[in-house]
Formats: C-alpha cells, sequence, structure tokens
C-alpha cells in the first residue's frame, strides 16, 4: 500500500470519479483543495461510501468525532489525516 | 425480543402437519424470506419462510413428526445469544393466584398461539383469559405485529419459454422479494405526494450542520426526525392491520434506506423517538455509515414501524415506494432537477386515509421552528 500523500489523494479521487459517475456527475477534475461536500458531486450517501471505502482500503476506522471538514473535507486533508493517523506526518 | 415461527395452515381441514424438512438448525443465520423447511399434508407441500433476518435460537419440531398448526416451530433472535421463551405448552386450563381458572376462550387460545405465549403468562381480567387480556399483555411488553403476517412469495414458478439461465437472488435481493411480496399480498397501498419548499429546508439544515461542524448534510437525517416525531404524535401512522385490529406500535423504530453499492437496505434505528434530534441524527448517520460498510447486524434490518426513503441523490422528480412488511406508511422524499422538492408516501389504505397522509406530509414539508 503506497501511503504517498499524491498516490492516497490520486486513489481517493479515482473513488469519487466512481461515485460521481453513478450519479451522473463528472469528477475528473475535482482539485485537491476543493471541500469536496459544497462541490455537490457526491451527495452525503455518496460521502459515506467514500468513508466506508477509505476505512477498508487503508485499514483504520475514523471515530465519528473525527468526520469533519477540517480532517475529510478536501483530498489533500483526506491525506493528511490518513498520514497522520498512520504514525507519517 | 425473539420472533416465533409458527406451523402454518396448509388447509382448512388439517390441524395438524408433517413436518417434512428443516433446512436450518440452532445458530444458523438466517435472511428475511429464507425457506426454513417444509411441511405437508395428504393434499400440498408448503415451504416455511423466515419472516426477518436472525438466527435460529430454538427448533421445536423434528422432521417425520406431526406438527399442531399454530404451535411455534421455531424461534428467532437478533443474537445467536438471545434468550428463547418458554416453549408453547399446549394450553390448558391452569391454576390462577386465587383458584381454578376456566380454559381460554378460542380467540385467546389462537392468539396465545400466534405469539407463542402460554395461558399462564397472561393475567385474566374475568373468569376466562379473553383476546383482550392476551392482547394487552401483548402491548404491555412492547411486541412487535405477529410474524405470522410473513407473505409468501410472488414469484413465477415456471421459467419461461425463451433461453436463458437462472440466477440465485442473494440474500438482500430475497428480502426485497419478502417486502414486495408483502406489500402485494397484504397491503392496500395508496400514494400521495406534495411539493414543499426544499430551500427552506436546505438552509435549516445548513445552519444546523454549520453548528454542528458537520461533514455530512443533515438534510435527511433531520427530516427523518422531523418524521418520527410526526408519527409519535399520530400512533395510526406507526401501525399495521392485524386481523381487524390496527396494530399500533409502541415505539417508533424508523426504517431509513441506504444505498450501498449495489445494496439497497432498509436500516432501522429503533426507539427513534427517545433519542432527540441530536442524538437521532448522530445515531442515524452512524447506522448509515455501517450500512455502507455492509457491517449492519440482523436487528437493524428488521423491525421497522415506519418508513423514509430518499432518492434525491438520483434526482428523480417522484418514486413510489414499497411499504416495509407490517408497516403502514412510508415516506419517499427526492428533489428533482430543477429543484423541486416533492415528498410522497405510500400507505396501507386499512390503516390510514389520504387525508391524514397528506396532513401528515404537509407538516413534513413544512420546516419546524427553532
Amino acid at each position: 500500500m503506497n501511503l504517498d500523500a499524491h498516490a492516497i489523494e490520486a486513489a481517493i479521487k479515482a473513488q469519487i470519479i466512481a461515485i460521481a459517475d453513478t450519479l451522473g456527475c463528472d469528477a475528473s477534475d475535482l482539485p485537491s483543495d476543493e471541500v469536496i461536500p459544497a462541490t455537490g458531486l457526491i451527495d452525503s450517501a455518496g460521502l459515506l461510501e467514500l468513508i466506508a471505502w477509505f476505512e477498508k482500503t487503508y485499514d483504520f476506522r475514523v471515530p465519528a468525532s473525527e468526520l469533519t471538514i477540517d480532517n475529510l473535507g478536501t483530498l489533500s486533508a483526506m491525506a493528511v489525516y490518513l498520514r497522520r493517523r498512520k504514525g507519517l506526518a | 425480543m425473539a420472533v416465533p415461527v409458527h406451523v402454518p395452515r396448509v388447509n382448512n381441514n388439517d390441524d395438524e402437519v408433517k413436518l417434512v424438512e428443516l433446512k436450518v438448525a440452532v445458530g444458523d443465520a438466517v435472511r428475511a424470506g429464507q425457506v426454513l423447511g417444509c411441511v405437508e399434508t395428504d393434499k400440498a407441500m408448503v415451504d416455511i419462510e423466515s419472516p426477518s433476518d436472525g438466527f435460529v435460537l430454538a427448533v421445536q419440531g423434528e422432521i417425520d413428526t406431526q406438527v399442531v398448526v399454530g404451535t411455534v416451530l421455531l424461534w428467532l433472535g437478533a443474537g445467536v445469544d438471545e434468550a428463547v421463551p418458554q416453549p408453547a405448552a399446549p394450553v390448558s386450563a391452569g391454576a390462577a393466584d386465587d383458584g381454578v381458572r376456566q380454559a381460554p376462550t378460542a380467540k385467546a387460545l389462537a392468539l396465545l398461539r400466534q405469539h407463542g405465549l402460554r395461558a399462564d403468562d397472561v393475567r385474566a381480567s374475568g373468569e376466562r383469559l379473553s383476546a383482550d387480556d392476551v392482547r394487552q399483555h401483548v402491548a404491555a411488553r412492547g411486541a412487535r405485529a405477529p410474524a405470522g403476517a410473513a407473505a409468501k412469495v410472488v414469484a413465477q414458478a415456471t421459467p419461461p419459454s425463451e433461453a436463458g439461465l437462472p440466477v440465485a437472488l442473494n440474500g438482500n435481493e430475497r428480502g426485497m422479494l419478502h417486502t414486495v411480496s408483502w406489500q402485494r399480498q397484504a397491503a392496500v397501498p395508496g400514494y400521495i405526494e406534495l411539493s414543499y419548499d426544499h430551500a427552506a429546508w436546505e438552509a435549516h439544515a445548513a445552519a444546523y450542520g454549520q453548528q454542528h461542524q458537520l461533514l455530512l448534510n443533515p438534510l435527511l437525517p433531520l427530516m427523518a426526525w422531523r418524521l418520527v416525531e410526526l408519527v409519535a404524535q399520530q400512533r395510526r401512522a406507526n401501525a399495521t392491520l392485524v386481523g381487524e385490529q390496527r396494530f399500533e406500535y409502541t415505539a417508533v423504530n424508523l426504517g431509513f434506506s441506504v444505498q450501498a453499492g449495489d445494496t439497497l437496505y432498509l436500516a432501522v434505528l429503533r426507539q427513534a423517538a427517545q433519542r432527540g434530534r441530536t442524538g437521532f441524527v448522530q445515531d442515524l448517520v452512524d447506522l448509515q455509515r455501517r450500512a455502507a460498510a455492509h457491517e449492519l447486524q440482523p436487528g437493524e434490518l428488521q423491525g421497522a414501524t415506519v418508513g423514509f426513503s430518499s432518492m434525491s441523490r438520483w434526482k428523480v422528480s417522484r418514486h413510489v415506494p414499497i411499504l416495509a412488511p407490517n408497516t403502514a406508511l412510508m415516506v419517499a422524499h427526492t428533489v428533482g432537477a430543477d429543484s423541486t422538492g416533492v415528498l410522497g408516501a405510500t400507505y396501507d389504505h386499512r390503516v390510514l386515509h389520504g387525508g391524514d397522509v397528506a396532513t401528515l406530509l404537509r407538516k413534513l414539508g413544512t420546516v419546524p421552528k427553532a
């Protein structure tokens, strides 16, 4: 598993693109610092699907209290959060 | 609470049937609609289907023996360690606290068997144990609607003439088949819809989300909470029909549809009205998370007393939902491509009428005052 920040962001973005595609949206231009819920590309159910994938792929658990915009709101925030939880940052 | 699975009646003339097959054993996990076993008479064979998801707690019949129609054949529970109620012994006159009691009435006897109870379990209000005594006992302990209301699956028995391959349904698909079959066979569905002020609800949800620093838009959990508040006040919306009586549930158990990949769950949040708004929103988000990760427990997939379903993510202009078994109301929410908010509801016309539902939807569409 590649835990380089860019690799994490790329993997998350690929997943967002797949989820958005099922909703008829194109997320291929999603920037790293764009607040994902605000884009309208994926809805709450899509975000939950993304988080479930995130936890399973990287084998960790996000506590409910850490389910915030600061931690998981953007691609770069998600990568930073994961690396911090894995003790890499 | 453990759920009884009763021996079905195959025809009017046979009070006993032969248990010819059991496909499950104690400890097995089962899904709603799964075939648990089979009974037969001289004239016919009938499959016994699981009324809900769960685990087999006890088996009270033996293969190749005669079993009495209406008695409890199996007990199901939400967990494997759940206590098994006393088996339903043949009901006869028993000693009351203060002397000899006469046998229960025929209706009471039928209800006792339906709920897996013994006559001694229920206090009689008069000389004989009556059906009302049993109903009050069941209501007092927060019982579910009788599991015997399970519907036989509606499906074509023989394949079509054109070439093709049969593909077995998975557990969730069988559950959906069971749900649809229940509505088709047991309910008398009606449908009503009206538009609502989506922008006002969105603003309300945005303010709440900002106040609580939420990542996820709380719109649907907040609307679901409003539904819970409303049906807690309007008990007939949180009910089903049993025989010729309305069975009003004690608790509001909200069934909330969650699409997780290819799987559609109706995740159930029990005792919803007791959680308060903030607790409800948190608990519903947690339930949705576990549904999205396919981590729901059997007990979280059964026992809905009212339902809420949204297809706003698909931007459909209308969807007519299916009632969950033993419920009378399933609210359907959507927001069309033109941002028009729509609230609809499928309802069991045996329990609710259109005016009830329209009034409830109109209240639901109005943002509650702080």
